[in-house]
């Protein structure tokens, strides 16, 4: 290992980030990019505009997207399943662990509701013979059922009681953003989020060899060797 | 060659490069533009040159070998752009620089040896500072044999406060900030934010700031291998001439003209045995190894290293052909690979993202060896051998390889990348986050996922803020405005999901970028000075009267103002421009000792001459058509004298026009200076064409003498931008048509020109109210970049693999 960090003085700092090749035109694509991962419609449509970009995608897209999140985030799973099939009906028949995550979240919706009857009901007709398909989707159907068991008492073991949270609806959104963005061919990220890590990866890693500028990113200044 | 020579003679601006992906790392001055792959196809024709003896009066000595960092010289004469030397100054650190010996540019025969940069190196990011013999056409500089030194076998790795300790003496070119030329406009790469602060006082140490050119080995090295071993005359071939070695522990090795630069990420050659059958031999095994040499061979006494075999010495690895084993810098070998003989292909490959070798066997892959290959010093390719007649024949890339290593890399910068996609998002580490998280609070939680969750949550606040604050530098008011209300909604809508989590918390932090987002509830503008929002309340501006109406928004007073300017620039309405920066940024105009305001008149002055070349133009025009009709009258006379009764009447209505047409002037007007009155003519004198030609006139005189003005004003300043810039301004004037003319004309004529300085002034009066010159998220594009080159250079293999042009761009 070197026996020292080199340092590396402002001013060669700076030659080095002129050098990097980066146009506005490029950091525009970015941000439409963002806007369109994030689903920021009509800030994506108002971008196109403005910057005379085209859109990587049909801006209908984005809307129905965001449409389906915020469905399966208010629990509304049928109507976030009736969208995904409207949008594009390949997309649950070839991602079957995603169409089990939508019927388990169903399951839970139902439990949450109180809707006993119904969640016993759609887990016998639904799940239950899914669960023979892989020992994890059973594994899944068991640990949602255990709901039943611990309803509403406080002393469910957490595995159990955090199929109930926010955090899990949201995990179920994503999955299906995800699966929605691939058969959009888009990448599930925003590349601004993959450059944020790129950054956090290079300057950790420099920053083991080298005193450099580190950049502020609250500001968009640099900050010298001192820290 | 072709594109040696193109970009040894290119003077255009770098503009002209930035378009290229190559550009990422290319210097921009002067320097090739990098092997695109298209340019691979410009192979040189290999000449073979003949080398009889180690003592060539000018050996081509690997630059690398003699010292580690070769200086250049007159960094000053390659650079094309004009501007830009006058505001070059001194080099502060050349003072303390110490005086190194100049390694002469590589005599011309050495390129004969080059040969395009092997394909799977277009795999590294670093890939434009990779290069053969035949590949840099050097400029003028000379600015060759940078060899990347951070080995712990370097002598001179003194630290401390001694002036002169790892300084490198390079030829430092002040990269001059001249946002007039390198603004941020659609096609140029743009200077980079101005970092603020200073590097710490009494710091005596330095890196190199030009891109080092990264010499990729090429043949086998004339000065460093053992007499036994003879070179062919195109420095591939080694032959093993003396009487075979007895000893157990002697042997003749050589090893490549160029140490491997780890920027390759990862490096590979391959290397046949060929069987010579000499006689009175006895065949043995063949006992050659293939292996990698570390840079500490003390070249004073070179036999005593290089008489052992490669994985023998310390930091040298081999694959050694009678056993199949592997040496790692000792004397027994571990099993490893099948044996080779004659016939073979052997590959051997560098991987420095892992610091780890491969070997190959005739297009096979034998597996990964080896720990921490390249991590402590250089290598080079290296062969030994033992007996009499043995020959290789090493393939650095001058032709196709046996084994499939494109794949191997791609698959190899895939993982790496994937790797570091994996990176958690540290908001600390950029300054994002007010507070240290508790580094305890991430071991509580319950499950990965959460941790994951918040990850998402925490990160996307801050991102949010680094798009909003682009849009607003940038302008895109409309984009801001909608991206700024959904915003809003989604944190109406979200946030309070998150509040029955009881292992996720919100953290304050957030909740502070979610209420800065939320700016646009406010009731009142904000008057707070801080730069980290863009403030978009409702402001007393929403109503204020703006050209163009497109900002119809309660957007704030300042971006709006601002847009305004920037716009009027972009029409062309210069008076308006001053008049509005002097109202409201005072300040901007005196910048750096008036320059905006400088560039800001001869902007005017070349909007004048535009207005008169139009209004002279259209004179013409008027006069075109004149010349028709009557041609046209002429004809139909002709013809009806002829006889036609059909065109005996005119069609009133082309009568009257050529009433209202012009008449004539003086033809063959050559510029807009030579406008002469039209002359009184015969025929019938519209009041339109007169008026025509008085606006003309009165076009062409105002703009005179504004030119004049400006003239007398600046004839005192002295600076040489103000000199240049004032002289290609005034070249316009000899243009008919200025912005139809190409090259500079046209440069400084065109819309492109509005552009640019309508980026200046935006970055102007940014930089005047204390805020970066460039958004956040440009600078965090350019940091990124920055790294990675930079961790290149430091032999950090990954980033070779981190591409982030191509990953984020061009994917």
């Amino acid at each position: 290992m070197p026996p020292s960090k080199i340092t590396i003085l402002q001013e060669e700092w700076e030659r080095r980030l002129h050098d990097v090749n980066v146009s506005k035109n490029d950091l525009n694509r970015l941000v439409m990019d963002y806007l369109v991962i994030e689903g920021y419609k009509s800030a994506a449509e108002e971008f196109s505009v403005e910057a005379g970009l085209e859109s990587p995608v049909d801006f209908e897209s984005i809307e129905n997207r965001m449409n389906i999140r915020e469905a399966l985030q208010r629990g509304d799973v049928g109507d976030a399943i009736t969208r995904v099939n409207d949008l594009n009906p390949e997309i649950l028949d070839t991602h079957p662990a995603l169409y089990f995550r939508l019927q388990q979240q169903k399951l839970i919706e139902y439990i949450r509701q109180g809707r006993i009857e119904d969640a016993l009901q759609f887990a016998q007709d639904e799940l239950a013979p899914r669960g023979e398909e892989s020992p994890e989707f059973l594994a899944e159907l068991e640990r949602t059922m255990a709901l039943l068991a611990f309803e509403s008492s406080p002393y469910a073991p957490p595995a159990v009681s955090e199929l109930l949270s926010p955090a899990q609806r949201m995990k179920t959104a994503t999955e299906v953003n995800t699966a929605i963005l691939e058969s959009l061919s888009q990448g599930k990220e925003a590349k601004l989020v993959g450059l944020l890590r790129l950054l956090c990866w290079g300057e950790s890693m420099l920053d083991e060899r080298a005193e450099f500028p580190k950049l502020n990113l609250s500001d968009g200044s640099f900050e010298g060797r001192a820290r | 060659m072709a594109s040696l020579n193109l970009s040894r003679n290119n003077t255009a601006p770098p503009r002209s490069l930035s378009g290229s992906y190559s550009a990422v790392t290319v210097l921009p001055r002067g320097r090739p533009a990098g092997n695109s792959p298209a340019s691979t196809s410009t192979a040189p024709i290999f000449e073979p040159r003949i080398i009889r003896a180690t003592n060539t009066p000018n050996p081509p000595r690997d630059p690398a070998c003699v010292l580690p960092f070769a200086p250049s010289t007159s960094p000053v004469t390659s650079r094309p752009r004009r501007l830009s030397s006058a505001l070059r100054s001194a080099n502060p650190t050349s003072a303390s620089t110490p005086v190194h010996r100049s390694v002469p540019p590589p005599s011309s025969t050495t390129y004969a040896h080059g040969f395009p940069r092997p394909a799977y190196l277009e795999y590294s990011s670093l890939r434009d500072l990779l290069h053969t013999d035949a590949a840099p056409a050097l400029p003028a500089t000379g600015r060759i044999g940078y060899a990347y030194t951070l080995s712990s076998g370097s002598a001179d790795t003194s630290v401390g406060g001694s002036p002169a300790p790892t300084i490198i003496p390079y030829p430092h070119r002040r990269r001059e900030l001249t946002p007039q030329l390198d603004s941020d406009d659609e096609s140029t790469a743009s200077p980079p934010p101005p970092a603020v602060g200073p590097a710490a006082p009494g710091t005596s140490t330095t890196m190199l700031s030009v891109n080092p050119v990264l010499r990729l080995p090429t043949r086998w090295s004339e000065q460093d291998r053992l007499p036994a071993l003879s070179i062919s005359a195109d420095g591939r071939e080694l032959t093993f001439c003396g009487p075979s070695c007895v000893g157990d522990r002697e042997s003749s090795a050589a090893r490549a003209n160029h140490p491997i630069p780890p920027a390759c990420g990862i490096y590979y050659y391959e290397v046949e045995i060929l069987q010579r059958s000499a006689k009175g031999c006895v065949h043995s095994p063949s006992n050659v190894r293939c292996g990698l040499w570390p840079s500490r061979i003390a070249f004073s006494s070179p036999d005593v290293r290089l008489s052992r075999l490669p994985g023998w010495e310390k930091n040298s690895w081999g694959y050694h052909a009678d056993d199949g084993c592997s040496f790692a810098g000792q004397k027994d070998g571990s099993p490893y690979g099948p044996t080779f003989d004659a016939g073979d292909i052997i590959g051997c490959g560098v991987d420095f993202s892992q610091n780890r070798a491969f070997y190959t066997k005739n297009g096979a892959f034998l597996g990964m060896v080896f720990d921490n290959v390249g991590k402590s010093t250089e290598l080079y390719p290296s062969i030994g051998m033992r007996h009499t007649a043995e020959a290789v024949r090493a393939n650095f890339g001058n032709a196709p390889f046996k084994y499939a290593i494109e794949d191997h890399v791609r698959a190899q910068r895939d993982a790496t990348w994937t790797s570091v996609m994996t990176t958690r998002v540290d908001l600390e580490l950029l300054r994002l986050s007010s507070k240290t998280r508790d580094p305890g609070e991430a071991e509580t939680r319950s499950s990965k996922e959460s941790m994951e969750e918040m990850e998402e949550e925490e990160k996307r606040a801050p991102m949010r803020q680094l798009v909003l604050a682009y849009l607003a530098h940038h302008g895109y008011a409309r984009t801001a405005h909608a991206f700024q209300k959904q915003c809003a909604e989604r944190s109406r809508v979200l946030p309070p999901r998150e509040k029955d989590i009881p292992q996720v918390t919100l953290n304050a932090h957030d909740a502070d970028a979610d209420a800065d987002v939320l700016m646009e509830t406010d009731e009142t503008p904000s008057n707070d000075t801080h730069t980290r929002s863009y403030s978009f309340g409702p402001s007393s501006t929403a109503n204020a009267s703006s050209a163009s109406s497109s900002i119809d928004y309660g957007l704030d007073r300042e971006l709006h103002t601002r847009l305004e300017i920037t716009n009027t620039i972009l029409r062309g309405d210069m008076d308006s421009a001053l008049a509005l920066t002097s109202v409201h940024y005072p300040a901007v105009l005196k910048r750096e000792q008036g320059l905006v305001l400088f560039h800001m008149r001869c902007r005017k002055f070349v909007e004048l001459v535009l207005q008169a070349g139009d209004a002279l133009r259209r004179v013409k025009e008027a006069e075109r058509i004149r010349m028709e009709k009557e041609r046209e009258e002429e004809s139909a006379e002709a013809e009806a004298m002829d006889g036609a009764g059909a065109m005996d009447v005119d069609d009133p209505s082309s009568e009257a026009q050529s009433m209202i047409t012009a008449p004539p002037v003086s033809k063959n007007v050559p510029s807009a200076l030579s406008l002469t009155a039209p002359s009184a003519a015969s025929g019938p004198v519209s009041a339109s064409h007169t008026a025509l030609s008085a606006e003309a006139k009165s076009a062409l005189n105002t703009a005179i003498a504004y030119g004049q003005t400006l003239e007398a004003d600046y004839k005192t300043d002295t600076r040489p931008v103000i000199r240049t810039h004032l002289r290609r301004t005034f070249g316009v004037v000899a243009y008919e048509d200025p912005c139809a003319a190409g090259g500079e004309v046209g440069e400084i004529a065109g819309q492109e020109a509005r552009v640019t300085l309508a980026a200046e002034v935006n970055q102007a009066i940014l930089e005047s109210q204390g805020r970066p010159a460039h958004p956040a998220l440009e600078s965090m594009f350019r940091q990124a970049g920055a790294c990675v080159v930079q961790l290149g250079l430091l032999g950090v293999g990954a980033a070779a693999f981190a591409d982030v042009r191509k990953e984020f761009l061009e994917a």
